[in-house]
């Protein structure tokens, strides 16, 4: 074989921010590395002097953030999908009886998957509430409820649309109407201000690893009624090590075993960078970037965009001609862009925009540039132009 | 799915090979010339013209069929026209199997 040479490498272009972030803000680096340079700080069990309780100290960071409290109803887990597993199949076992259960085309796997498990095995009813234009809203879930709903779960923002959904009326109307309502926040926690002193949810989830800037393994929910979740995980705590039964006490009701603390570390560390670099700046670079990308994409021929005004930083379209897989491989190995493409673990919404064939996602994150997004957008009208003058042997 | 490092850089002439074998997709006005190889039921391969790298698929069912097909095309290729040959004897003992793998009826071998 006679290689043609290989130009160099072009620079990382990293657009897959709504999966997990990328970089990591240098202060959440050297905070895990301070939390392992040291003994771990856990309260309850023996301990050294001059470490950081960082459980304590993030769920602070995390009330202050969120506008709630009490702080010792912040729980930590691996990601949303872990906090989502609990609470559902919690929700549903301290329910005991079948109950009928709503969530809508939005959701991601992490809800969809929980939710039919539960109903294959008799213990809900399941509705699905279709989204309009890019948003499900109270009429639409209204239509639904009925006598038996005790259960409501619904994303706050979509990870293929962008679409940020108006979750007061709803979270309200089902307060009001006692309906335990879960808020998946995995797509708007850090990229938009979330006030739950405001917003009456029952429990909202979140993970660490995309916009709050901490490492992978780290997330966690708030739960404004704990009793409505049954324990479905015991194990050591660290307090009443005389009793068998597991503690009710908050937080370790929800938390057995211990913690992550370098992913707590990152977590502390990244809601530290968010406040301090300022939220409002944050997303305002989101929105600059993002708007700037669809400027470029839409000057390129053969490019579907599924939602042109999106609320956070993620762009989901198509070129027409070339399967979505490939123009991925094709835009990380031959001009090292980072994507996201296929059905980015929410079906219902594929099936909806693009008949479940799936599409490429762009994401971005506050460490992208402008001159990234121009590149980015200029190796996507390479792979358009190309795919519409491919050769083919068929 | 697998990746597979080769010795020497994909060519154009392997993908004149591939050609006989199934459908090859050639996008050349990439910033690396991109191909891609498919071959229903049996294997689907992507990669650049120039490269070491490629990204093998084959169906779950026939993995088992399938994992030496890749190795079979590379090693067949630098045999000229006694390896399409072969090779393309090869393929139908494989289809065989398919065909019972997917149809196992009595007296139809399984």
């Amino acid at each position: 074989m006679n290689p043609e040479p290989q130009d160099a490498q072009p620079p990382l272009i990293y657009l897959n921010n709504a999966a997990t972030t990328w970089p990591k803000p240098t202060e959440v680096l050297r905070e895990v590395a301070n939390c392992l340079r040291q003994p771990l700080y856990e309260p309850g069990r023996t301990t050294g002097n001059g470490s950081v309780d960082y459980p304590s100290a993030a769920r602070e960071a995390l009330a202050a953030f969120f506008h709630a409290g009490p702080f010792e109803h912040f729980i930590f887990t691996q990601n949303a999908t872990d906090s989502l597993n609990l609470l559902i199949h919690g929700f549903a076992k301290k329910n005991g009886m079948p109950f009928h259960a709503i969530t809508t085309e939005l959701e991601h796997n992490s809800v969809l998957r929980p939710l039919t498990t539960l109903e294959q095995d008799g213990a809900i009813r399941l509705s699905i509430v279709p989204f309009t234009d890019t948003s499900v809203n109270l009429a639409a879930l209204k239509m639904v409820i009925c006598e038996d709903t005790r259960l409501v779960i619904m994303t706050h923002g979509s990870n293929v649309l962008g679409a940020v959904q108006d979750i007061r009326p709803i979270a309200e109307y089902l307060h009001a109407n006692d309906i335990f309502f879960i808020v998946d926040g995995a797509q708007t926690a850090g990229h938009i201000p979330i006030d739950l002193l405001d917003i009456p949810v029952g429990a909202f989830v979140f993970t660490g690893h995309k916009a709050l800037f901490g490492i992978p393994g780290i997330g966690g929910f708030f739960i404004t009624e704990p009793d409505a979740i049954a324990i479905t995980r015991q194990g050591g705590t660290g307090t009443d090590s005389q009793t068998l039964t597991h503690p009710f006490e908050m937080p370790m009701r929800f938390e057995a075993g211990t913690h992550n603390y370098p992913g707590i570390a990152s977590l502390y560390a990244g809601i530290r960078f968010i406040t301090s670099t300022g939220q409002d700046t944050i997303e305002k670079k989101n929105t600059d970037l993002t708007r700037s990308f669809i400027r470029e994409l839409k000057d390129i021929q053969g490019i579907t965009i599924y939602n042109e005004n999106p609320d956070l930083p993620v762009v989901s379209f198509d070129i027409t001609g070339i399967d979505n897989h490939e123009a991925g491989f094709i835009l990380a190995r031959a001009y090292n862009v980072i994507t996201r493409t296929g059905l980015h673990c929410a079906p219902l919404v594929h099936e909806r925009i693009d008949g479940g064939k799936g599409c490429i996602r762009a994401s971005f994150s506050y460490f992208n540039t402008r001159d990234e997004c121009r590149a980015a957008a200029e190796a996507i009208r390479e792979v358009a132009e190309s795919a519409d003058k491919e050769i083919s042997s068929d | 799915m697998k990746e597979y490092v080769l010795d020497e850089p994909l060519t154009i002439g392997f993908l004149k090979f591939l050609e006989l074998f199934g459908t090859v997709r050639f996008l050349e006005q990439l910033r690396k010339p991109y191909f891609s190889f498919e071959k229903e039921l049996f294997i689907s391969i992507k990669g650049f013209v120039g490269d070491c790298n490629v990204e093998v698929r084959y169906k779950k069912e026939f993995q088992d069929l399938m994992a030496d097909y890749f190795h079979l095309l590379l090693y067949y290729y630098d045999q000229g026209e006694r390896g399409v040959s072969t090779l393309k004897e090869y393929e139908d003992s494989i289809r065989e199997k398919m065909k019972i793998r997917l149809d196992p009826l009595p007296g139809n071998g399984t």
